[in-house]
């Protein structure tokens, strides 16, 4: 077990330095000179080579990829152009919205998927099997924008029920609750179908095998069989497979973010990107692939934690 | 060759009906097979069918309701009708998504089945990088290029096929490993036939039904990403008409005119449905047995 989870770890590491490596080549190929965007439009160029010197610009670049690990190891990504924030710190502030978009959409959609699947996979063949893969097609092709500005318009505008822009508060609040729940539900929507899809697929494996006929013979009531005996196998595939599909929910919670105004780090990545804020860009989207990575590795070990099979692998 | 048939005594199977016929015998795949044929014509004939230019802009138009005089989809913020623009949107769409999937797909493949001809030495190698570029999400990676080549078509389309090549490159790499063990392959090989030769003309045409069905699905989620990357700015750039940048702008006006956004937002779902459940009966129809 614990071997296993090094093995994985090891690695992980060569790509984060990867991840590392494309994003200071980044700030290399962008046409803007931090020292220049540093000093101010007055600056004299006494006082541009001061602050290159002082910012490391002027060592050969396999130094300055040095003092940049160096300084990602402590924790500094850089001062955005746009509004001299250190990237720290507005990185600080966006990753517990984007965390509650993502936590709060895989609360409800998953166990709707589960539920779903089980369903489709149960009644193989019969017309509830056929709506429910039909819905979930649907679910993986319509757009995430478009589940959102729908809900925006009926539910938020035309009904007036719920808020439909920002963030009002933190989750513990009954206003940030409110706030949560659309951006989650158009999130959440989009991931239905995958979980539906999959739940069917092992669950149909799950049922055609010996110990579910076992389980079966021994004169055990259906509800039994379906819950403790074959739902219980079918979730190792799922659990992966919903792990795989992190990135997808990744993508999707980008978007989800600027249709609602929330304050998540792939709005403030978009926005980076937009008004030409590289250090703010190439943070952010290092702290999102490593996260990705993180949770990658995080779902690679709980499988093994449950599936001891793989261990060996 | 009737003789050789005459003397054996298996019964003889009946005659496999063709790809297409047994695509057709799915009414959902054949509607969308109908929907896929009518979407691309509209997008080749955009120029012939739109009654207007797509960045002639008439204010006075502006925001009209679908329904209006000379304007069966109304106009958009702008003035300018929205039929046209959709048509043009389409086109453009259409054009980047398949790009996209022709490079990527290219580029996989190609890596695939190096990967599967030598195995001992590049199958490693290969697959563990393919391995790293799938462990990144389709939209950070668009971030990442737009980031670096600023926001635009190009941008969206290098982003697109990075995302591509590793899953072809997978999806290639397995069904080659399965050829690769026939005995016809090995027959060739001691022909004394050239490396490439063999890859071209005898391993790719065997691959070629995994490599169709796999560039149907990716086709119709190409455009999913494509569109979501315009409508947060950073592909098409106004007034380019593209789908995802059309519902974008839309997005300002849903509650005064809800019909600019709402009609790209139907016409981008419709594209990736008709993909989707194409992608998968042709999957069914060409070899039940691929998975993905």
């Amino acid at each position: 077990m614990l071997r296993h989870a090094l093995h994985r770890l090891l690695l992980a590491i060569p790509v984060m330095f990867g991840v590392v490596l494309i994003g200071f080549l980044l700030m290399q190929v962008v046409p803007t000179d931090p020292a220049i965007v540093r000093a101010g439009p007055a600056a004299t160029p006494d006082v541009i080579a001061a602050i290159r010197a002082d910012l490391g610009l002027d060592q050969p670049l396999t130094v300055q990829f040095g003092l940049y690990v160096w300084r990602l190891l402590h924790g500094d990504l850089g001062t955005s152009i746009i509004n001299n924030v250190p990237v720290v710190q507005e990185l600080g502030a966006t990753i517990g919205p984007t965390l509650e978009l993502m936590v709060a959409s895989l609360f409800w959609s998953i166990p709707l998927g589960i539920l779903l699947g089980t369903l489709a996979g149960y009644w193989r063949g019969s017309l509830l099997d056929r709506a429910i893969m039909a819905l979930s097609v649907a679910g993986v092709s319509v757009p995430v924008f478009f589940v959102g500005l729908m809900l925006i318009w009926f539910v938020g505008f035309q009904w007036q029920l719920l808020p439909f822009t920002g963030r009002a508060g933190p989750i513990w609040t009954w206003d940030g609750i409110q706030s949560l729940i659309l951006p989650a539900v158009s999130l959440g929507g989009v991931f239905v179908g995958p979980v539906a899809r999959m739940t069917r697929t092992a669950v149909l494996d799950v049922l055609s095998a010996d110990h579910v006929r076992t389980a079966r013979a021994k004169g055990l009531t259906e509800r039994l069989v379906v819950t403790r005996h074959a739902l219980r196998n079918a979730m190792v595939p799922v659990v992966t497979l919903i792990g795989l599909q992190i990135g997808f929910l990744l993508g999707g919670a980008v978007v989800t973010e600027t249709v609602f105004s929330w304050p998540g780090v792939g709005r403030l990545a978009v926005g980076a990107i937009l008004s030409s804020d590289f250090p703010m860009a190439q943070g952010t989207i290092i702290v999102l692939s490593l996260g990705f990575i993180i949770v990658n590795l995080a779902v690679d070990v709980l499988y093994a934690a449950l599936d001891p099979r793989v261990r060996g692998a | 060759m009737s003789a050789a048939i005459e003397t054996t005594d298996e019964p003889v199977a009946p005659p496999r009906p063709g790809v297409l016929s047994r695509l057709l015998r799915d009414p959902g795949a054949a509607i969308c097979l109908v929907l896929v044929v009518l979407l691309i014509a509209a997008a080749v004939f955009a120029p012939l069918l739109a009654p207007t230019d797509p960045y002639d802009n008439d204010l006075s138009l502006a925001m009209q309701p679908p329904g209006s005089e000379g304007l069966p989809l109304g106009a958009d913020a702008q003035g300018r009708n929205l039929i046209t623009r959709l048509l043009f949107g389409l086109r453009v769409s259409l054009l980047m998504g398949f790009a996209a999937v022709l490079v990527g797909g290219g580029i996989g493949a190609m890596l695939g089945f190096v990967a599967a001809f030598y195995q001992r030495w590049l199958d490693g190698p290969i697959m563990r990088l393919m391995d790293m570029l799938l462990s990144f999400p389709a939209i950070l990676v668009g971030l990442a290029i737009a980031a670096i080549f600023g926001p635009g078509i190009l941008s969206v389309v290098i982003a697109l096929s990075v995302a591509t090549i590793p899953l072809m490159a997978r999806i290639v790499r397995g069904s080659a490993l399965v050829v690769m063990r026939l005995d016809y392959i090995e027959a060739a090989r001691a022909t004394g036939m050239t490396d490439a030769r063999l890859i071209f003309r005898h391993l790719a045409p065997n691959c070629l039904s995994a490599i169709f069905v796999f560039a149907t699905l990716r086709f119709g989620q190409v455009i999913l990403l494509g569109s979501a990357l315009s409508f947060l700015g950073l592909g098409a750039q106004p007034p380019i008409p593209e789908l995802g940048a059309m519902a974008s702008e839309g997005r300002n006006f849903l509650f005064f005119a809800p019909h600019i956004a709402v009609i790209p937002c139907v016409v981008i779902f419709v594209i990736v449905l008709a993909f989707n459940v194409l992608g998968d009966a042709l999957r069914d129809a060409l070899d039940p047995r691929l998975r993905f």
